[in-house]
């Protein structure tokens, strides 16, 4: 007998389930269908094959998949399905989502612990779930004097912007939320963002603990977007162009981090610092300041502003892979579409449907999807391993390594793509 | 459209500068600061040009908004700043901005700049870099060197050897 629901009979629950559902059809009826109705009025339906798209006509055409497959593949352009759902932030979240759990089970393994175990059956695996739904039932205890607007709003802003970010990775050729001319810009812009949302937020709680995480936060993240910055200079000199898909096509033949190796070991030390992962996790340092700038949050804020940094690590792995380990580009393992599924059709025992539109996806963007994922996979290993093994390290020898060694060796980078465009080895007349 | 969404950045800048004029709030009156240094990111969208309008964020809401942020935060307020409250600098304020909006409106207007052709593909940054390195290149040498010169005068100051740290077990 749980001590929150001290009362609890499952016929109590069940009758309740059932009266809510009593009371959700009878509302539908009586007000959701005819108010359904009137707004039908107002609204001018589209005309497919000169017939009136009505709500009748498309749930028709849902049930039978020689009408609803097209349409799918229609939706699937659109750009609320590439914001909310694929190369956006569905993608990334499911993604972000699977490193939580990988990393907490992959952390406990290197510590010789069990980690989730029990949610789920199978070495927990439902844990993230109930989690989620904790967090969600939850109460959001706002401090009383803190600067209420903006502590609301910092937890979206966080998700948004990571979103933002989420949404200029390119995941398989012409799969890209934003294709723009220049997106390594726009995201040095949209990192730019995150240390204003961290200081605010800590700054609006009106505690300490937030206050001193976020003033460490500011530091390490305004110090670190130099080096971060200054070691892509390499990839754009060499490329020429600061469109992603464009620098993933360019690493046909060779990935940049074979010329390289020196911006992409600086990128990812500069990453870890931006991600405030371990070992530079001053701003949420546990052991000193509770939680750092995320001590003040509750409930689902806290599980915003989770989401959104694991969404961003999301964002960073993609980013690496993209600038240096040639993205989608890999050897076509994914097995083509078999032919006759579009001239004969699906035969499922007595019955053969002919669909059109299949297939839904490409052979190539499944294929670089497959590489794009792996290849993320394998940098986000790489990510949380640290913080397996390393101690975290002082404030000042942060900002040391960010100023004096990350710097000049960013510069060191630049440098060699400049030798390496000059001697001959890579540009128009070299060997790419 | 475009007079649409001209209109929407011309109050969202012009509404948040003087908010952050006004606001009592430092720090709200920072934030009132990024909308406005936003708004003109936007019209230099709006004007073909998303390179430049990258490097406005980047640059000013990204690190000079930050810079201002961290100085209030650290700053007393009423440490440094005596309430005045006199009506007439006000309006004399806001005569001057008249002034100078009608100024800037004639020459303008004079100029025959009168309409703005929309849907032009954006300005290629390339060619701004060819024009940095050929017809510009004094300019370029001149930014470079004082860059140089701030950066390092910037770590020459930061490195101190006259001040020990306490903290440092060394």
């Amino acid at each position: 007998m749980s001590v929150i629901a001290p009362k609890f009979r499952l016929g109590y629950f069940i009758k309740a389930l059932l009266d809510n559902i009593f009371w959700a059809v009878v509302l539908l009826t009586l007000a959701g269908i005819p108010a359904i109705m009137i707004l039908l009025f107002y609204i001018d339906l589209p005309i497919i094959d000169g017939q009136i798209l009505t709500p009748f006509l498309a749930f028709t055409w849902m049930t039978h998949p020689e009408m609803s497959v097209p349409l799918v593949k229609a939706f699937m352009q659109t750009d609320f399905f590439r914001i909310a759902a694929f190369p956006g932030f569905g993608f990334g979240a499911l993604l972000a989502a699977g490193v939580i759990f990988v990393e907490r089970k992959m952390l406990a393994k290197l510590q010789l612990r069990v980690g989730p175990f029990y949610c789920g059956k199978v070495e927990g695996i439902l844990q993230l779930m109930s989690d989620g739904i904790k967090l969600l039932t939850k109460e959001i205890i706002i401090p009383a004097k803190a600067d209420k607007p903006i502590f609301w709003v910092a937890p979206l802003l966080f998700v948004g912007t990571a979103a933002a970010f989420v949404s200029l990775i390119p995941v398989a050729p012409k799969t890209v939320v934003a294709d723009i001319d220049v997106g390594l810009l726009a995201v040095f812009a949209i990192i730019g963002f995150f240390p204003i949302i961290t200081v605010l937020s800590s700054w609006s709680a009106n505690s300490k603990y937030p206050f001193i995480g976020g003033i460490r936060a500011l530091h390490q993240m305004i110090s670190f977007e130099i080096p971060l910055i200054l070691s892509l200079l390499g990839v754009v000199i060499l490329t020429g162009t600061l469109n992603l898909s464009e620098i993933v096509e360019s690493q046909a033949t060779y990935w940049w981090i074979a010329f390289l190796p020196v911006g992409a070991i600086v990128f990812f030390i500069a990453m870890l610092a931006e991600l405030e992962r371990i070992p530079f996790d001053l701003p949420e340092a546990e052991s000193e300041i509770v939680a750092g700038w995320l001590t003040e949050f509750s409930g689902m804020m806290y599980g915003l502003v989770q989401l959104g940094s694991y969404l961003k690590l999301y964002a960073f792995a993609g980013l690496f892979v993209v600038l240096f380990l040639g993205g989608w580009q890999g050897p076509m393992v994914w097995p083509p579409f078999p032919e006759e599924i579009v001239t004969e059709g699906i035969t499922m025992g007595p019955v053969t449907a002919q669909i059109p539109g299949l297939p839904l996806f490409s052979q190539e963007m499944l294929n670089g999807t497959l590489w794009f994922i792996l290849k993320t996979a394998a940098v986000i290993f790489f990510i949380l391993l640290p913080r397996g093994v390393f101690p975290r390290i002082r404030i000042d020898l942060l900002l040391h390594v960010g100023w004096y060694r990350l710097i000049g060796l960013s510069f060191v980078n630049i440098f060699i793509a400049l030798g390496l465009l000059y001697a001959g080895v890579l540009g128009p007349e070299g060997i790419l | 459209m475009v007079d649409a969404t001209f209109l929407a950045l011309s109050v969202l800048t012009i509404g948040s500068a003087i908010a952050a004029l006004e606001m009592r709030s430092l720090i709200y009156g920072s934030i009132a600061l990024m909308g406005a240094l936003g708004g003109v990111a936007g019209f230099f969208l709006l004007l073909d040009s998303p390179f430049v309008a990258m490097f406005q964020i980047a640059v000013y809401v990204g690190s000079i908004a930050v810079l201002i942020l961290f100085t209030v935060m650290l700053v007393r307020r009423e440490l440094i700043f005596t309430k005045v409250e006199d009506p007439r600098r006000r309006y004399a304020g806001i005569g001057l901005m008249l002034v100078l909006m009608v100024g800037l409106g004639s020459l303008v207007i004079d100029s025959g700049l009168k309409s703005v052709t929309a849907d032009e593909p954006p300005i290629d940054f390339r060619l701004i870099g060819e024009d940095f390195l050929t017809y510009y290149w004094p300019a370029l040498v001149l930014m470079a060197l004082i860059l140089a010169g701030s950066v390092t005068g910037a770590l020459v100051l930061a490195r101190r050897e006259d001040v020990t740290d306490e903290q440092r077990a060394d």
